[in-house]
């Protein structure tokens, strides 16, 4: 089993039979960004599942994404929780709403995946930056042989629709 | 849907007291809660032959809680839940009760909710290793429920523009109703202006939009209608009930859209058609206020306003004692204190015997001055109907409607 990583004082457990999420921070840790496609419909989904949402097919592939998206909610947190995130405070957490898949198979869905925003050198965005509506790239927070984040940065793209923020 | 509409009620309800601190175990906690529910409703142990619970690996279990008060059980089952079980458990009994399995079912929850583990996440919960389902939040510093619900409200004031002042009404609302009675935790009544000035937690969830966590165990019982009429308080009927009622991808809320929908979208149906009612029909309404918004948007997916309109409803002064439609007038879990549900239940149920528990000075006769000023009455006129509206996350919900 590889070791479990430690990360601002979590134990982060991904066993040898975690067959959800081994493989994909092998990939992330490669600094790729995979979520999985059904072999039947081809629809994409994350966080990685078993069977197929859509078609409830067993069949899947990983399949690599862009990494480029659109904020679709996000939170500031100012009172962490978990001691080795005081630090960090105040941090943003996003909600991402990847390129690809967008409103499909439903108007209402998409791709969506959580992570932080950070800046370039991986410290938190700051609170006035973020807005519903930015867009955004993944990047790669490395935190072991085996495992790496995904997170997000701020990119000069146009932004998506209407860019709101709670002032 | 099938519906046993009527067939059976709610015959006793009892707690301990709210505190943060309880220095006594779960079991010692469950153990006053049953016994108080038993006395309430004028049963023996030898009456109760039924015990259901909810926990999430925090508590005692029923096969402590029974043997202690010489109840035998000929049905008992201990459920993995928080939030939305109160609603789901009631329904639960009713069917056992109705495949004969028992007669008159206990259900309880016990919690060191402040003082052994912290509803917040902090402490015990905060030093469990992440895996599974988890990594796909925790390490981002998104694990405590405000911050795992927080995006949700995000996008809601984004796409309806409620605000912070709007919810913050619920909160105002329900700490004037805590300060009628007596049992609550928080009894000051706060203004909108102190919620929205309180110091931020995750925004946009200000300290004052969060609950207060607390330790305490709650009990209701249920029973057939036959039953409940030679018991000692009035009955209060069962007219419909859903149980975690969920949206697709129960798993990551956010995973599908809208995140603004939550799961009393499809509840909805299921609980008013039972009933045979709609929400106009609804005196009063107990919608779970683990936050101000979480009040505010189950009241509008049931369909007391529109989709959207939650901000105005709340802030309209329909939810507060004296309105049309009064909520959570026990403060709720924002100020009476943190129950996982059961709280907003008994104070339903003793609103439609018309007993409420305030600083009446025959209140437990039944008789009530409705003088709303600090201090007095929380009783609600003529309250013929009630209904909660439970929550654990965006995608799960549950829902009773009861009546005198
Ligand atoms: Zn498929």
């Amino acid at each position: 089993m590889p070791q479990p990583v430690q990360y601002r004082g979590m134990t982060l457990i991904v066993p040898d039979n975690d067959s959800e999420w081994k493989e994909f921070y092998e990939h992330a840790r490669a600094h790729r960004l995979v979520v999985r496609r059904c072999t039947a419909c081809g629809l994409l989904r994350y966080p990685p599942t078993h069977a197929c949402p859509w078609c409830m097919e067993l069949g899947w592939t990983w399949q690599e994404v862009s990494g480029r998206g659109t904020i679709y909610s996000y939170e500031i947190v100012v009172h962490a929780i978990q001691p080795g995130f005081k630090e960090l405070t105040p941090y943003p957490v996003v909600l991402v709403e990847l390129d690809e898949q967008r409103a499909r198979p439903t108007p209402d869905e998409s791709l969506r995946i959580i992570g932080n925003l950070v800046r370039p050198d991986l410290t938190p965005e700051e609170d006035k930056n973020v807005a519903i509506g930015k867009r955004v790239r993944v990047m790669f927070q490395d935190l072991a042989d085996h495992m790496a984040l995904p997170q997000f940065t701020l990119t000069d793209e146009p932004p998506q629709g209407r860019v709101w923020r709670l002032a | 849907m099938k519906s046993l509409r009527d067939k059976y009620c709610i015959v006793g309800v009892g707690e301990t007291e709210y505190s943060r601190g309880s220095g006594r175990t779960t079991r010692a906690m469950a153990v006053e809660a049953v016994r108080n529910a038993i006395l309430d409703a004028g049963l023996t142990p030898r009456d109760v032959d039924g015990m259901l619970d909810y926990q999430g690996g925090d508590s005692t279990l029923a096969n402590w809680v029974a043997p202690d008060l010489g109840v035998r059980l000929n049905f008992y089952m201990d459920v993995f839940g928080g939030g939305s079980s109160t609603e789901a458990l009631v329904g639960l009994a009713t069917g056992a009760i109705e495949a004969g399995m028992c007669h008159t079912v206990a259900i309880y929850r016990s919690m060191n909710g402040y003082s052994e583990f912290r509803i917040g996440g902090t402490g015990v919960r905060a030093a469990q290793p992440v895996r599974s389902l988890d990594l796909a939040q925790v390490p981002f510093g998104m694990r405590s429920a405000g911050q795992n619900f927080a995006m949700t409200f995000m996008r809601h004031m984004y796409e309806y523009g409620t605000t912070s002042e709007q919810v913050a009404h619920v909160k105002a609302a329900h700490s004037t109703h805590a300060s009628q009675n007596p049992k609550a935790l928080l009894k000051e009544r706060v203004t909108v202006e102190d919620v929205v000035s309180s110091r931020w937690i995750v925004k946009p969830l200000h300290l004052l939009d969060c609950c207060v966590e607390t330790d305490n165990a709650t009990c209701v019982i249920v029973t057939s209608s036959e039953r409940a009429r030679d018991l000692r308080r009035r009955p209060v009927h069962i007219m419909g009930v859903a149980g975690r009622v969920s949206k697709p991808r129960l798993d990551f809320h956010w995973a599908h859209g809208p995140i603004t929908r939550v799961a009393g979208y499809y509840a909805k149906d299921i609980v008013f058609g039972q009933a045979g009612i709609g929400p106009e029909d609804v005196d009063v309404t107990g919608s779970y206020d683990a936050f101000t918004f979480t009040t505010m948007l189950q009241l509008e997916e049931y369909g007391f306003c529109k989709k959207g309109e939650g901000g105005q409803y709340v802030s309209s002064g329909i939810i507060e004692l004296g309105g049309k439609r009064p909520n959570n007038t026990s403060g709720g879990h924002l100020c009476e204190g943190y129950t996982h549900g059961m709280n907003m239940v008994i104070e339903n149920v003793r609103q439609l015997r018309g007993t409420v528990d305030d600083y009446c000075p025959r209140a437990a006769e039944g008789v009530h001055t409705y003088d709303y000023a600090p201090g007095r009455c929380r009783q609600v006129k003529d309250a013929e109907i009630t209904m909660n509206l439970g929550w654990a996350i965006p995608p799960t919900g549950s829902a009773l409607i009861l009546h005198r």
